[in-house]
């Protein structure tokens, strides 16, 4: 084969890469790597520092009394105090929320297919779907405990039933939004009905998926909570807040909403770290060489025409 | 505060969830004004331990005194002393337990008279399982427990379990804020219930199931003779508005011996007052009459308190370390304001 | 019939409803030559791909590729639209293997071909690039080479630089010219652009609306290789002067 005439070559790399020119993958080099690093992790962490010195200048200022509002620093001493038996708890809240998360995730990514895929179960699911958002959470706990007894089931349910709508509805947004064109080019190339799926409806509705399961990680950690607090049989961290409360253990209070706070932060963070890696071109402008990447073995290069 | 809740909870709870529900009980017409007092009750919601309130207000014992009268519920049933605490409620209604710890916490709140006289909290089992001081362990062994999770259950169940001779790992207590104790019982999703006599048992017999159920007071297996509900205020209030507090006390009295003389009456004031308190009439006129008996002393007084039960209270507290110390009994009290 | 003939269509016709889109056609594309279609809107020249391609079943008329008739069968041509339609959640070598990834699946020879064509045509820096990161030239060059990898000797572009700027779009004219010589592939070439018709093709089939037909079928007498001078030519002018003066309207 003539290789192209040097004209043409460097016309094909020359002044016709769309980005400026720069470097976007991240490298010990790239010094932009750290400037990132601070920018999206210190940026937070300074906000949360003043937050809390604003806190204790409220308390201070205004004399509020200890049983009413703690200072930052007796709110976290109490959870730091009491990490032994906190730490079984925070434990518990986290198995139920990833438990429910993933029901919810899973139900979901499911029902959104379903629904994509046929039209009239859409039209008969989709109500359905909407009226179970509508009965508020709270009022769940009750029944739930009932039916599914004092362990962690109810609990799972709750944050299941949280999670899921978002995911669903996100999930019929993009696949119904996948480019015709290229469907039909898809067609064209006499793909199957499964690997067309696959290959090209989920990964294009990737973003949505993700969109949906960012919202729900937000409110997963509040459905685990509810859950606890609905009847149950065992200790758990909204319980150990209840009677903290009743105990006019304020300080305790405080320190075990921080608590749940960070739970709920975290996961949250999970979720947005999963989506990092699992849409690297979102990111990148060139792909990681991972192991996951089968190289060529060096095999006989065919002819091409 | 201790009553099946059968729905009741879920309702109260969906209308005053996050916020104070405030009732106003208009005031008579009077020509002197009237001083405002803001009243909070221990629950969210109204039930029949609310009577001499309603009675008060009904037959002008409040108006009489002088008082214009506003009920307020709070949102949970451990906010009544925060409530009092902040000034968001001159006069509250709180239990002797809950006093404890506020006090033990800085809470600068004050008893100003008992509501009941002695502790009628027990433990309860449906018809025709047994509950005896004598079997204890071997009833409550391996069992599923209810408990309100509030501070009342939680310093009288160390009691009974130390009685029996039992950890609270070899029992299994299953905590409901929402207080569904005889639903749960009568599913059978719990062994023993929980809760003050008068709440459960009007709760029972007015469920519709036949036979009694087991009784076993808490007083039998160990737990403390304490009043449970007293009429609170705070010092500070209680040193600014003397004449208020003693007027209340005062009203109150003539509608508690009022509401004792009628009964019928009385609970029917109530269910006129709160049409949407979710408990049927005759729950409320049962639990009225099972209540009334409590009220007296033995020496047939109203509202007297005394330093032994006060200072029994602080030691139970401290024995099971909700308080660090125990102060003198004269902290908590003062029966100067009584009629 | 001839046997050079790599594409016959037989009085293939399609109607949307009322609106005939394409009125029966009958049409020999011989081997390994380079046909322009030009038309304005609605002429029936995306109809007539789509129907060649397999994705839309003609109401009228057979499809006969080599020697198959695949009337209303998809996978039987390559196809490359004005958008360049790379996944943009894939880079550029697993895109060109697209096809493969469709159907049976990607083997080794796949990448290693992938690889081939790229470093041929000048991307083969850009192998693990994304989409994105390519200008508008760069990613239908790559669609193009996912249109070759393919194997089929027929090749349906549909206004395939429609989308550049005018400089791109010559440069990208040049070096399609040079990956047909090399390829040895039959094109159907669609184009608004009448310049383009010209500068790239063997024949140009002139088509117009309502109904869609095709009203003019001409050699073009240009010789090959072709460069910018053919641009002002005498014969670039007259065939152009005739092409126009059909779509437009004489005077």
């Amino acid at each position: 084969m003539d290789p192209l005439p040097r004209e043409l070559g460097n016309l094909t790399t020359s002044g016709l890469l769309a980005s400026d020119g720069q470097d976007h993958t991240w490298s010990s080099g790239n010094r932009s790597w750290q400037r990132t690093v601070l920018r999206n992790v210190g940026i937070p962490v300074l906000s949360i520092a003043l937050l809390l010195l604003l806190w204790e200048g409220i308390v201070v200022i205004f004399h509020v009394a200890p049983y009413i509002a703690p200072r930052p620093l007796a709110a976290i001493q109490a959870v730091t105090d009491n990490w032994g038996l906190l730490w079984p708890l925070v434990l518990g809240t986290v198995r139920e929320t990833i438990y429910g998360f993933v029901c919810g995730a899973v139900l979901g990514l499911a029902l959104g297919v379903i629904m994509a895929k046929a039209p009239f179960l859409h039209r008969m699911i989709y109500p359905v779907l909407v009226l179970s958002q509508g009965v508020p959470i709270i009022a769940l706990g009750a029944p739930l405990v009932l039916i599914l007894g004092f362990g962690v089931t109810p609990k799972v349910v709750i944050v299941a039933w949280i999670v899921f709508f978002p995911v669903t509805v996100n999930v019929v947004a993009g696949l119904s939004h996948v480019d015709k064109d290229l469907l039909n080019l898809a067609r064209v190339y006499g793909a199957s009905r499964w690997r067309t799926f696959f290959q090209i409806e989920i990964p294009a509705s990737t973003t949505s998926l993700f969109s949906g399961l960012k919202i729900g990680a937000t409110y997963a950690v509040t459905g685990a909570i509810i859950g606890e607090l609905a009847a149950s049989d065992g200790p758990s961290l909204a319980l150990y807040q209840e009677h903290a409360n009743s105990n006019f253990n304020v300080a305790a209070v405080y320190g075990t909403t921080m608590v749940m706070t960070a739970i709920g932060i975290s996961w949250f963070l999970l979720v947005v770290g999963s989506e990092v890696l699992a849409t690297p071109w979102q990111r990148r402008t060139v792909a990681r060489r991972s192991m996951f990447h089968r190289r060529g073995d060096g095999a006989t290069s065919p002819k091409v025409h | 505060m201790y009553t099946s809740r059968m729905g009741a909870l879920a309702l109260a709870t969906s209308l005053a969830v996050g916020s104070l529900t405030v009732v106003a009980l208009g005031g008579g017409a009077s020509a002197a004004p009237l001083t405002n007092v803001t009243y909070a009750y221990d629950f969210p919601g109204p039930d029949f331990e609310l009577i001499p309130m309603v009675v008060a207000q009904d037959q002008g014992f409040f108006t009489e005194a002088g008082l214009k009268v506003k009920v307020v519920f709070p949102p949970d049933t451990s906010t009544t002393t925060k409530l009092l605490a902040t000034g968001a409620a001159n006069i509250g209604f709180i239990t002797t337990t809950d006093m404890g710890v506020a006090v033990n916490a800085g809470a600068p709140v004050l008893s100003i008279g008992n509501y009941t006289m002695s502790n009628n909290w027990a433990l309860f089992a449906k018809p025709g399982t047994v509950l005896s001081a004598k079997n204890l362990k071997t009833e409550l062994e391996g069992k599923k427990i209810f408990s309100y999770g509030d501070t009342w259950t939680e310093s009288m169940l160390p009691f009974v379990l130390k009685y029996a001779g039992l950890t609270n790992s070899q029992v299994n207590i299953v905590t409901d804020p929402t207080g569904q104790d005889l639903k749960f019982l009568l599913a059978g999703k719990v062994n023993v219930a929980t809760n003050t006599s008068n709440y459960e048992v009007a709760g029972f017999d007015t469920s519709g199931i036949k036979g009694k159920e087991s009784t076993l007071l808490g007083t039998a297996v160990g737990a403390p003779n304490i009043p449970i509900w007293v009429y609170a205020t705070t010092q500070s209030y209680a040193k600014s508005n003397p004449k208020t507090v003693a007027a209340f006390l005062s009203a109150v009295k003539k509608a508690t011996l009022w509401a004792v003389a009628n009964p019928t009456k009385a609970a029917t004031e109530f269910d006129k007052a709160y049409p949407t308190s979710g408990y049927s009439d005759a729950y409320s006129l049962a639990g009225w009459k099972l209540t009334i008996p409590f009220m007296k002393n033995s020496s047939g007084q109203y509202f007297t308190q005394t330093n032994a039960q006060w200072a029994t209270m602080a030691k139970a507290l401290k024995s099971i370390k909700l308080i660090s110390s125990v102060p003198s009994p004269s902290t908590y009290y003062t029966n100067k304001f009584l009629p | 019939m001839s046997n050079n003939d790599l594409l016959q269509l037989r009085d293939v016709g399609k109607s949307f409803g009322s609106t005939v889109a394409l009125e029966p056609t009958s049409l020999n594309i011989e081997d390994g030559s380079f046909v322009a279609i030009v038309g304005p809107s609605g002429c029936g020249k995306s109809t007539l791909f789509n129907v060649i391609a397999g994705l839309l079943k003609p109401d009228s008329g057979e499809v006969q590729v080599a020697d198959q008739l695949v009337t209303g069968t998809a996978g039987h041509v390559g196809y490359m639209l004005q958008k360049d339609l790379l996944m943009p959640w894939r880079t550029v070598e697993d895109n060109i293997t697209m096809a493969a990834r469709l159907t049976r699946g990607v083997t080794a020879d796949d990448r290693a071909e992938a690889r081939q064509v790229a470093e041929q045509y000048g991307l083969g820096e850009f192998l693990r690039h994304y989409p994105h990161a390519l200008s508008g030239g760069m990613r239908q060059r790559v669609a193009f080479m996912r249109t070759l990898v393919t194997r089929h000797p027929l090749l349906l572009l549909d206004e395939p630089f429609g989308a550049l700027d005018a400089q791109t779009r010559l440069e990208m004219q040049q070096w399609l010219l040079q990956v047909w010589k090399q390829a040895q592939r039959t094109v159907l070439f669609i184009t608004h652009d009448v310049d383009e018709s010209i500068f790239l093709s063997d024949r140009v089939l002139v088509m117009s609306p309502r109904p869609g037909r095709i009203i003019a079928d001409f050699v073009n007498p240009l010789g090959r290789p072709r460069n910018l001078d053919v641009l002002t030519d005498p014969q670039f002018v007259e065939l152009k002067s005739k092409i126009l003066h059909l779509l437009h309207g004489g005077s």
